[in-house]
């Protein structure tokens, strides 16, 4: 932890997780019910970018500093870049050609092995779910792995001296917990708009320092404890009930919806 | 031959299309209908950096290549022909001249708050009585001791009403004629004698502000020639070398767009019960409109690589112009027939793409003039 | 001992979680248990289904349900389930997680179906992802297997009073490093669509803006919000950003989704798929969202919300 010269506030060091992942957008229903990913492009995990920005937002009011951590294969450096442009000093790459359709359980045990003994941190950020698996998971089983507190759906962070102040979301509304430091936090993506980089960042984000971490770096092996058994397209297709343009059908209709318990 | 941008020029692409998103899309619709200048869109892109990209860091420019800045004016455009307009001409024929022409204190002076967001710049070349025929110019520029004396009229000026750093040509040797005669001056605005004239109230690119620009004894200082005495035509020929990659960049982006518009359009409207996608006139449309759109977009990227080569790409830049501009022009009356009547409406966005179309093909140069070029430099 | 377990905030899911639950049971040939940390809960565990209810002491009024994980871990140690199941409330997905990383298990993420394949001697789990264009059948290794099921996918288990069952008591005091220092209710939120329990979906087909009021006069009697198709925000500016549905704007989860004048471009029914009952007005037969409804009527708007809106005021009352 950086002692600020001021006294009181701390400043932390915070790492911010994102995945790169496939951009649902481009993906298109193929033949048998399959799903045609033939012209696929990719992006950084929309709710990453929100974590990333946290960690930006709260470097301006506290100072410290921010480094981005992600895992993937080696050529997934445009994601590095797209990741420095938005803010963070430096950035962390995890990379290893077998890193590809990593389920939950590797990526949080892979993370938890690149930063035990190797980054500081005071603070952890991630999204709380990847666009594209949205398992909701990584988080919190990385902050267990790292003995480290974890709140999740955070809808806004505070720093106060040697604990944060966190605003997270619950079924019945809000809850304002305190967790002490190091710790680590999913955000919501309505904690905050992220920022669209300015074309100097995008520029500057190619000088900006990454270190790498191989396979041979970490102790593994990463076992995977979920198997995708298969994948196909979501069917849209329902019952298709049609009624009556007229009083007669109307009333046919809520009381279909009445019978489902809809109303 | 790498026809791959390279991450960081997709980077660059992606942010103008998300910048271009968020701010440009809301307000594309209304500030055509109002012929209205979107400042604070204008101020915010300068905030980020985005009007002043070829130019280097010394001057606050972010130093990029000029393809990758001819791919944030394509992606610009896309959303609004009219703002990405009003970046290409600030960035290729204000800047520019300053940047190519202009001695050490004048970029220091002017270049950089062109760079930086702190001023906008406009073109003014071009006079009532002297389009493509820039020799019939009329505007006189007198030496008076230490300054010029500037008298004539502008027309078309782009970026004119709103302007802070104004590029202006005209005699200071008329004997002399056309290739040594002219000479080029930076006029900041509020200088005594310079005034916004008659605004033009156009079919397209409306959020563009146009207007005439009246000198009546505009008295500038010598430090304000560009270059020297005579390189007036030189000047503006080698500005439009430039300027046209961006034109012919804006009109791929609304040519885009048309695409974007068409597709999305077909594969919901649905007509003798099935959507007008499955109609092979109406796929052919669309392939050929896809097919010339990326043909365009090769033909502006090759241009400008040239230029980031340091290899001679004056027809090259021509070729892309003409080809893209008519190409433009010919893909949104495709799009607004694609879309039928309901193309022909205000509130969908391809009325205001065939409009805004037309004009790639007569600014900075004639689809004429560009073939005068072109015929020069091939027959040669 | 080994079983399969549920766990859930809210008693209303414990309900749910123990009917799928004694269907895996079944299927494993193992007991079901549950969890809860409330006497009378824990009665109604037992008589819904449960053979053994695991009772955690009650947590401090500063403390969440994360200061049971470290329990219900070791009790997992010690225990080795098959199979946990979690409700995928918000601090149930957490917790969900968290109980995964400690025991090293795998864990599907929320579930829209479940089964037990005897073969593979696992679950077997069907969840959404690529934002709903897709479907993936996961199967976990190891033990134990965790799940999450969102609230509502599965019926209530049925009660029977005669239900006996076991009540263990567990010693160990929750602790956690996280102090929750206040509770907000939410207050009800206009325009958050995502939570809603039913929406109205306005599309292009509304042909005028001063139909929206009917619009919301309906979704004010169904309990539920107002969103609209990319067109009326981004085009027609009828309404703001944030309500639009869609695979660029919200996904919802509703219990009922009425479409009005809604086309059904696919962009927009991804965000509505996931609705327990889809509703369709719109004069077009053809338009795609017939095809994604449960029902739908082929009629003209202005005749057809004036009726709804008498039909369904008349059965509200």
């Amino acid at each position: 932890m950086n002692q600020s010269l001021r006294g009181d506030v701390e400043m932390p060091n915070i790492l911010c997780c994102y995945k790169w992942v496939i951009d649902e957008a481009y993906i298109r229903t193929g033949p048998a019910q399959a799903l045609d990913m033939s012209v696929v492009d990719y992006k950084i995990s929309d709710y990453d970018k929100n974590a990333i920005e946290e960690a930006m937002l709260l470097q301006e009011r506290f100072g410290g500093s921010v480094a981005a951590i992600t895992i993937g294969r080696p050529d997934d450096t445009k994601g590095l870049k797209d990741a420095l442009s938005r803010g963070p000093q430096k950035a962390y790459f995890v990379n290893d050609p077998s890193f590809e359709k990593l389920e939950p359980a590797q990526t949080a045990a892979i993370l938890a092995d690149a930063i035990t003994g190797r980054i500081e941190y005071d603070l952890i950020l991630c999204g709380e779910g990847s666009s594209d698996l949205y398992a909701q998971q990584v988080g919190p089983r990385l902050a267990e792995k790292l003995g480290i507190p974890c709140i999740s759906y955070a809808v806004a962070i505070n720093v106060e001296g040697s604990r944060l102040k966190v605003e997270r979301k619950t079924e019945e509304g809000l809850e304002v917990v305190a967790v002490p430091l190091p710790a680590l936090i999913t955000v919501a993506p309505d904690i905050n708009t992220p920022r669209i980089p300015g074309l100097r960042d995008t520029l500057a984000a190619s000088k900006k320092p990454v270190e790498e971490i191989g396979l041979t770096d970490l102790p593994g092996p990463y076992e995977a404890r979920i198997q995708t058994v298969g994948i196909k397209a979501a069917s849209l297709t329902r019952n298709g009930q049609k009624f009556s343009a007229d009083k007669a059908g109307v009333k046919a209709l809520v009381e279909a919806l009445q019978k489902d318990g809809a109303l | 031959m790498d026809f791959k941008l390279s991450e960081e020029q997709e980077l660059v692409r992606q942010n103008m299309r998300e910048f271009a998103q968020t701010y440009v899309d809301p307000i594309a619709a209304e500030i055509d209908e109002n012929s209205r200048y979107p400042e604070e869109v204008i101020k915010r892109l300068g905030a980020m950096g985005w009007m002043g990209m070829p130019y280097p860091a010394e001057y606050q420019g972010a130093g990029t290549d000029y393809l990758t800045y001819a791919v944030a004016v394509e992606e610009l455009s896309r959303s609004c022909a009219a703002t990405g307009f009003t970046m290409s001409v600030h960035t290729g024929l204000a800047a520019g001249p300053i940047f190519y022409f202009g001695n050490e204190e004048q970029k220091k002076k002017y270049l950089t708050p062109l760079c930086n967001g702190g001023a906008l710049g406009a073109f003014a070349l071009t006079e009532p009585g002297a389009g493509t025929d820039v020799g019939a110019a009329t505007t006189m520029i007198t030496k008076d001791g230490d300054d010029y004396i500037i008298n004539g009229t502008k027309t078309f000026t782009s970026n004119g009403p709103n302007g802070d750093i104004y590029v202006v040509f005209g005699w200071t040797n008329k004997e002399a004629g056309g290739p040594k005669g002219m000479s080029a001056f930076i006029v900041p605005k509020g200088t005594p004698g310079m005034s916004v004239g008659g605004h033009f109230k156009k079919m397209g690119i409306r959020a563009s502000q146009t207007s005439e620009m009246v000198f009546k004894d505009c008295r500038v200082p010598k430090e304000n020639l560009l270059g020297q005495e005579g390189m007036g035509l030189k000047i503006a020929m080698g500005s439009f070398d430039n300027g046209r990659i961006g034109i012919a960049a804006q009109a791929v982006g609304i040519a885009q767009a048309a695409l974007d518009e068409s597709i999305s359009y077909a594969k919901q409207r649905v007509q003798f019960g099935k959507p007008i996608s499955k109609n092979q006139a109406i796929q052919w449309m669309i392939a050929d409109m896809a097919t010339e759109v990326q043909a365009g977009r090769f033909m502006y990227m090759y241009a400008a690589w040239l230029k980031d080569q340091g290899l001679p790409y004056t027809k090259e830049a021509s070729m892309a112009k003409v080809w893209c501009a008519e190409m433009c022009s010919k893909h949104a009356s495709k799009a607004v027939q694609i879309h039928g009547g309901y193309g022909y409406c205000k509130g969908f966005k391809v009325e205001r793409l065939m409009r805004d179309a037309k004009i790639t093909e007569i600014y900075e140069g004639t689809s004429e003039a560009q073939r005068m070029v072109i015929a020069g430099n091939v027959l040669r | 001992m080994a079983g399969v377990w549920i766990l859930a905030e809210y008693i209303e899911q414990s309900k749910e979680l123990l009917n799928v639950g004694r269907e895996l049971a079944g299927q494993v040939g193992v007991e079901l248990a549950a969890w809860t940390w409330d006497a009378a809960w824990a009665d109604e565990c037992l008589a819904h289904g449960a053979d053994e209810v695991f009772l955690l002491p009650p947590l401090s009024v500063d403390q969440g349900l994360d200061a049971y994980i470290r329990i219900i871990a070791e009790k997992a140690r010690t225990i080795m389930p098959e199979i946990i199941l979690v409700s995928s409330t918000l601090k149930g997905k957490e917790l969900a997680a968290r109980l995964a990383g400690r025991l090293d298990a795998g864990m599907a993420s929320e579930c829209q179906g479940l089964r037990w394949d005897g073969e593979k001697n696992s679950l077997l789990a069907e969840r959404l992802l690529y934002g709903g264009a897709g479907v993936q059948t996961v199967s976990c290794l190891g033990r134990p297997q965790i799940a999450t099921v969102p609230p509502r996918t599965y019926e209530v288990a049925s009660r029977s009073e005669a239900k006996g069952g076991r009540l263990t008591e567990i010693s160990e005091q929750p602790s956690s490093p996280v102090a929750i220092l206040e509770r907000k209710s939410r207050e009800h939120q206009t325009q958050d669509i995502t939570r809603a329990k039913a929406v109205v979906c306005v599309g292009r087909g509304m042909e005028n803006q001063r139909d929206l009021e009917k619009a919301r006069k309906l979704a004010g009697l169904i309990g539920g919000e107002v969103g609209c198709t990319r067109p009326i925000a981004e085009e027609m500016h009828w309404m703001p950003e944030d309500t639009c549905i869609g695979l660029s704007g919200k996904i919802i989860k509703p219990d009922l989704y009425i479409g009005l004048g809604v086309s059904g471009q696919i962009q927009h029914l991804i965000g509505t798929r996931d609705a327990r009952i889809v509703c369709a007005v719109n004069t077009d037969e053809n338009a795609p969202i017939f095809a994604g409804a449960d029902y739908g009527i082929v009629g003209d708007l202005n005749e057809i919300l004036p009726m709804l809106l008498e039909e369904i005021g008349a059965v509200k009352k």
